[in-house]
Parts: C-alpha cells; structure tokens; sequence
C-alpha cells in the first residue's frame, strides 16, 4: 500500500500548473469556472494554444500526435484542466472520436480524418440516442440501407450535444434487423453539411442549448465511411465508452466547485457575518468535500488497477454515480449560498451600465440545473445500479 | 379537525381550475412572458374573477373567509405553473396593507388591488430571496413631515411589474437590528426610483431597484416607525404558507404525470412503470408529498391563530414541503429522463420552481433554527 504518486507524474503536474498560469487567458478560465459558455472561436483560439505544446489531443499516442500519455498522465491532465477552469469544448472529436479511428479505421481515415481533428477544423458529435432508445441504446432504429457502394441513411438522433456547432457527425446505425440487437449495428461517419440533415436545437432547463435533434433523411453515405466492419459497432462503443470511464467522476472540475464552495463559505453573506458561522451551512459543505475526497480516492484506486495491469470494470459505475451526484450537490451549494442573486436568470440579465448581479454569480442558477442531466445521461444511475447488481453482485 | 375545503373553497377551487385550463399551459406561459400587455390582460381577468379579493378579509374589502382561502388559489398557480404575481401583490403586499394601514388611507391602498390595477413589491432584506427584514439595503431620513429614501436593491421581486413598491428602510440603529426599521409605501415611478428588469430563473419577474433622495409623505409608512421587522415577518409567514400550497400544486401534480410517463416509455421491451426500483421511488413521491400537504394546510390554518403557534407551525411546514418538494422535482425530472430536463416539458419547470420555492423566504436552515428558538415540549 502507498499512496504517494511517483515523481514524473508529479513534475507533469507541475509543468500543466506552469503552463496553465502562463497561457491560460484567464477571461477563458473565468467564464468557464463561473458556468458560462465559450464561443467556438475561443474555443479554437485555446486549442492553437495546446496545440504549440503537443497537448492538444490529449489521448492520443505520439505517432499520431498526441503526447502519448498513459492513464496517469492523462487522469493528472484532467484534473488540472478541471481546476483551472480549461475549456473543453471539442472533447467528442478529440476524446471520443480520435482513439476510436486510431483503432478502428482505415488508413484512408485515419489519413483523411484525424488531421483535421488535430487542426480543429472537424468538430464531430456523437449520435447515439434516439426517442426509442435511450436507456435502451441497442434498441437504436436510425437505419443505413446498402445501395451500391453508398449506405441510404434515415433516422432521427436525439440529445446529441453539441450537434449545433459541429460539421459531421458519427452515428449508430442499424445494417441488419436480424440476429440480437447490438449485432446489426454499424459505426458510421457521416457529414452534415448536406442536404437531408436537419438539426433541430433542444433548449434544455435555464435555457441552455447544449443538445440537439438532428434528423437524417436519406442520406447517401459512401461505404468507406464505415468504421469497422459492419455490424460492429457494439465493441467499438464499448472501446468509446470505455476511454471517458473515469471521466464520470469529473474530479477535477469537482475539485473547482468545491474551491468555490469553500471560498463563499468563508466569505461575509448579506447579513454581516461570515457564512460558515452557519453551522448547518458549514457541516453541509464539509460533508460534501469528503464525498468528493472519498470520490476521488476511489477514482484513483480504480487508475491504480488499470496500471497494475487489471481491466477496468463494472466498479466504474460507482465512479459515474458519484461523480454526478456531487457535482449536482456542489452547484446547489453554490446556487443557494449566492441566495437572491444566484437565482437570476442569465439569458435575461440587462449589460447595461453596472452589473445587477457579479459575473460569478450570474450563471450559477442555470450551472444547477444544467447538472440535472448528469445521473441521467451516459446510462442513468438506475442503469448504473442494475450494472453493479448483475455483474458485481450476480443477482 | 377538518383538512378539507369548505364549500366556498370548493367553488373557487372549480373557479380557479377552470380559468387556469383554459387560460394557461406551458406554451401559453411563453407567449405571455413575451408579451407585457398579455399579462397584464390576465391579470385583470384574474382580479374580475376575484381572486385578489380572496387574499382580503371582508372588513378590508375582500371576501376571504379566512386567510386559508389563498391556499385554494396558489393551490392551483402551483399545478398550472403560473407565473403571475398573486403571491407578491396580493398574498404579502396585501398582508402589509391590511397589518400597516387604517381607515381611509387603508382601504385606498387596498382598493386598486383588489381591482387588479394595482401591483406590489416588497423591497426588504439585502441578497437574500425575502427572509427578513432587518439587513437593510435603504436608509430613510426624516425630512419635514415627510422622508427620504435612499438606497439599492439587486433582486427585488415583482419589482419589474410593481406600481408601487413597499421599502424596508433603516431609519435608526444599525443594519441587523430588529429595531429601526420603517416600511414605506413608494410609487415606483416616483423622481428618484430606477429600475431594470429581468427574470428569475423559475420566469417570475424581478428588477434592481435603486432609489436616489426619494421624497414621500408621512402618511406612506406603513405600521410603525422603526417597528417595520414584525410586520414584515408576518407578511412572510403569510408568503410561507402560499407557497407550501403552491408546491403542493405542483407535486400533486408531478406525480400522475410521471406515473403515466413510465407507464407508457417502453425500454428493454417494458414500460419503465413495470421496474420496482422506479415504483418504490414513486411511492417515496407520494410518501412526500403527503407527509409535506399535511403541513402545508397546517401551516395555512395557523395564519389566523396564536402568534407563536404560527410562526413555529409555518416553520415547521416550510421544512418539510422545501425537502419533499425538492425530492419529488428531482425524481420526477430523473424518471422522466431526457425529457425531464427538456424545457419542452412542464416537469422541469416545475423541479425549478420547487427549487426556488426552497429558497423564498427562508431557506431550511433558517426555519429550523427559528423553530427550535421557539421549541416547547411535544405534548404541548
């Protein structure tokens, strides 16, 4: 048993802090720790700016471009970025999308697609859910029909985030209506700058536009856009989901609520007196930091697994469970200490003259109930338990 | 012991549901927070239809048999998720003019709002969602035989829509103290009062409202000199108990709605209805929202009665109904999914108004500690 984290990864933390306080522009930092949005453009601007480092892909391997970190240094970057508020805004194309080429495609993919990744001029969503098909992923009706060398696609996805900023698009399909389920499904690429594919924004809680519909109505795709082989596609979103495993613990932008949380309690409310004077208030916060040590302890026992050579397993689902559940504890803490004025509506605040209510404050609201989605999405935390009760627990 | 309405609570049960479904759903309330002159159309229906009267004892012009008849109304704005500010104009700037006012000047005051040509604000506290009144964020000095007001209010209620605002100021002692606060009846387009609108995160209206060396008579104050705090804590005892029925409203609500959700989502070739697990959690709904009704109607009985016995009772309620609200929001959001946390769907606006609720006039932390300072042995 040691706790201790060995030496090289520590000196990489180091050098992400150093790298963080010298480039990170800290509007960036502010909007993204105070709940707001960053344009697509600053988006790019700070991805230029990871990019001069080499960590701008931060999963790939060197060959490829990327840093070629393992778990630990890429779950001690997550962290990092959590707690300097670093935005993280092509995270599908670069997370997602890019290790599953780097495995699965084709030369010509490989050779065609991830340039354009690592320049940041494809910006990729994922459709995976639909109205049927959301807890149930495998009951997916999206269907690609083979006619020549091209696939006829027609469908609707549903809660696709980010579809409204990005230019293509990977979807499940279905190839085959024969066999189990996950069997007739298909991995396929598919651009969305042409006709046929419509996106529909889905404003939800706050009015936060983050998810989207986008309806496919036939569609020809050329074949060499499928990954894989068809019928394929169960193992390789397995292969998907399994790289943002950890992610779902969301320490480090955990890490950053709780800095937040922290810092309002030990500031003077409304009524003159520090607020962690309020003993119901202060045991509140206290317990929700050691939900988040807990967390984050049991996060880096399952890293110390994988290095030690043991394949991640259903124990992540406690990870995913937790992760959401804090998070949402964090930002109702945040929301209620910031009382009247954390109650605000952002989209309708005047920008006139002076602030009616701090720029921190402003988001913190519509920040609450945007985590609503987290034990919900990525398999709910009913999903998550019937994982643990079967395959940990075989009832 | 009777938990029931009586047969006038009844009738303006009826009344109220009937105008609300017809007049107000989720794509209506849209249409109307864009439209001013829409809400201030159905506001006027409303006070035709007179509910603001049910906020009124009769010798103050009103009709209310007791004050239990406004739970009937917010009973209802809670279910159909209206937006419209009974709870500020009639419910607590209401209780102010029937408590801080006498005679002519009284019912003057009161009159326009019965009409519905008069809205209320109550401008009192600091940052905080109307929890008391002693932070101050005006100061009132005295100026002849009138005052002077002066002072900034972020997140003022109403304060958008209101004709007149009613201000907390400190005219003597220090912000905190009980003593030395005045509340005054201002004129929001009166020299010296600015505003800037915007809204809430549930859709109710708010403004920031800045008053510069506002001048009113000595007749606008309302109650006593320095003696504003317990009027205020009256009225939002008043505001407590409306919004207990207003959650009520809405958890009743929440639950056949999530109830014919699951029974009708099929996922892994079921309805979701047909999981224990989300049965269990929706017999906890239930579990909840009863145990929080209770409460809420205690709480709206115990607005006429013994002073200490109110005050501990609302606490008691507003405890209960935040904690149940919130679980009963969160779940119906959980087990509705996606669509949960759409804003297509009326669930979601309702888990934030339970919310916000949550927040109004107290949170849970301050109602325990007042009603444990007030604590006296069970039997009692």
């Amino acid at each position: 048993m040691d706790l201790s984290i060995d030496d090289k990864v520590q000196a990489l933390r180091q050098e992400i802090r150093a790298f963080f306080a010298k480039n990170l522009p800290p509007e960036f930092a502010r909007k993204t720790l105070a709940g707001d949005k960053l344009t697509k453009e600053e988006h790019k601007q700070w991805h230029a700016l990871l990019r001069e480092k080499g960590w701008h892909v931060p999963l790939w391997p060197k060959e490829h471009g990327g840093p070629g970190w393992g778990p630990m240094e890429r779950f001690i970057w997550e962290e990092e970025s959590g707690m300097a508020g670093a935005p993280r805004l092509n995270h599908v194309s670069q997370d997602l999308l890019g290790p599953v080429l780097i495995e699965f495609g084709t030369p010509e993919q490989k050779a065609e697609l991830l340039p354009r990744i690592l320049s940041s001029e494809d910006w990729w969503c994922q459709g995976f859910s639909e109205p049927q098909a959301g807890s149930d992923l495998a009951n997916l009706q999206m269907r690609a029909v083979r006619d020549g060398d091209d696939y006829i696609v027609t469908g609707t996805k549903l809660w696709t985030s980010y579809a409204h900023v990005a230019n293509k698009i990977f979807c499940l399909v279905r190839t085959s209506t024969d066999g189990p389920k996950q069997a007739g499904i298909s991995f396929l690429l598919i651009d969305m700058e042409q006709p046929g594919v419509t996106v529909s924004p889905i404003y939800t809680l706050g009015g936060m536009l983050s998810v989207n519909e986008v309806q496919i109505d036939e569609v020809r795709v050329p074949v060499t856009n499928l990954v894989g082989r068809e019928g394929g596609a169960w193992d390789i979103t397995k292969f998907l989901l399994g790289n943002e495993r950890l992610m779902g613990a969301w320490i480090g932008v955990n890490m950053a609520f709780a800095r937040q949380v922290r810092e309002r309690l030990e500031q003077v409310g409304p009524d003159g007196r520090k607020r962690s004077e309020n003993a119901v208030l202060a045991q509140r916060v206290a317990e929700v930091e050691t939900d988040l040590v807990a967390l984050r302890y049991t996060t880096y026992r399952v890293l110390a697994d994988e290095l030690s050579g043991k394949a991640p397993g259903p124990e992540v689902s406690v990870i995913k469970v937790r992760g959401g559940e804090i998070m949402q504890n964090l930002t109702e803490l945040l929301m209620e200490m910031a009382e009247a004025e954390g109650m605000v509506h952002p989209l309708t605040m005047p920008h006139d003259g002076l602030p009616v209510v701090a720029f921190e404050l402003e988001h913190m609201a519509q920040q609450f109930f945007d985590k609503r989605k987290l034990t919900i999405y990525g398999g709910s935390s009913e999903i998550q338990r019937n994982i643990i009760a079967r395959r940990l627990l075989n009832v | 012991m009777d938990f029931n309405y009586d047969d006038n609570q009844r009738m303006l049960f009826d009344m109220v549901d009937r105008f609300l479904t017809d007049k107000h759903d989720l794509v209506k309330r849209e249409a109307l927070l864009k439209d001013p002159a829409a809400e201030a159309a159905l506001w006027r229906e409303m006070a035709e239809l007179g509910l603001m009267g049910a906020a009124f004892p009769e010798e103050a012009g009103g009709f209310a048999g007791s004050s239990a008849d406004s739970f009937v109304v917010m009973e209802r704005f809670g279910r159909h998720l209206v937006t419209q500010p009974y709870l500020y104009t009639a419910v607590i700037g209401g209780r102010l003019l029937i408590e801080g006012l006498s005679g002519d000047a009284r019912q003057d005051a009161i009159g326009p709002v019965i009409a519905g040509e008069r809205q209320l604000a109550l401008a009192a506290g600091s940052t905080h969602m109307l929890r008391s009144a002693e932070d101050t964020s005006f100061t009132a000095a005295a100026d002849g035989a009138g005052w002077t007001i002066s002072g900034r209010m972020p997140v003022v209620l109403n304060g958008d829509r209101a004709d007149r605002l009613i201000v907390a100021a400190r005219t003597s002692g220090r912000t905190g103290e009980r003593q030395g606060v005045t509340l005054f009846l201002v004129d929001a387009d009166a020299q010296g009062v600015s505003r800037r609108s915007f809204r809430m995160i549930d859709a109710f209206g708010a403004a920031e409202v800045v008053l510069e060396n506002v001048a009113v008579g000595g007749e606008n104050v309302l109650g006593p000199v320095d003696g504003g705090v317990a009027l205020v804590e009256l009225a939002l005892d008043h505001g407590v108990a409306a919004v207990c029925a207003e959650a009520i409203g809405a958890m009743e609500y929440l639950i056949p709605a999530t109830a014919e959700y699951t029974r009708t989502r099929i996922q892994y070739g079921a309805p979701l209805a047909k999981f224990q697990v989300l049965q269990h959690r929706m017999a906890d709904m239930y579990i909840q929202t009863q145990t929080a009704k209770s409460m809420a109607l205690v709480a709206a009985m115990s607005l006429d009665g013994d002073a200490v016995e109110r005050q501990r009772m609302i606490s008691a309620a507003k405890v209960q109904v935040a904690r149940s609200g919130k679980y009963v929001g969160y779940q119906a959001v959980q087990l509705h999914g996606g669509m949960g946390v759409s804003e297509e769907l009326d669930i979601g606006h309702h888990y934030i108004r339970l919310n916000v609720i949550n927040q109004l006039f107290g949170d849970s932390s301050f109602h325990l500690a007042r009603f444990g300072a007030l604590a006296r042995p069970v039997a009692a």
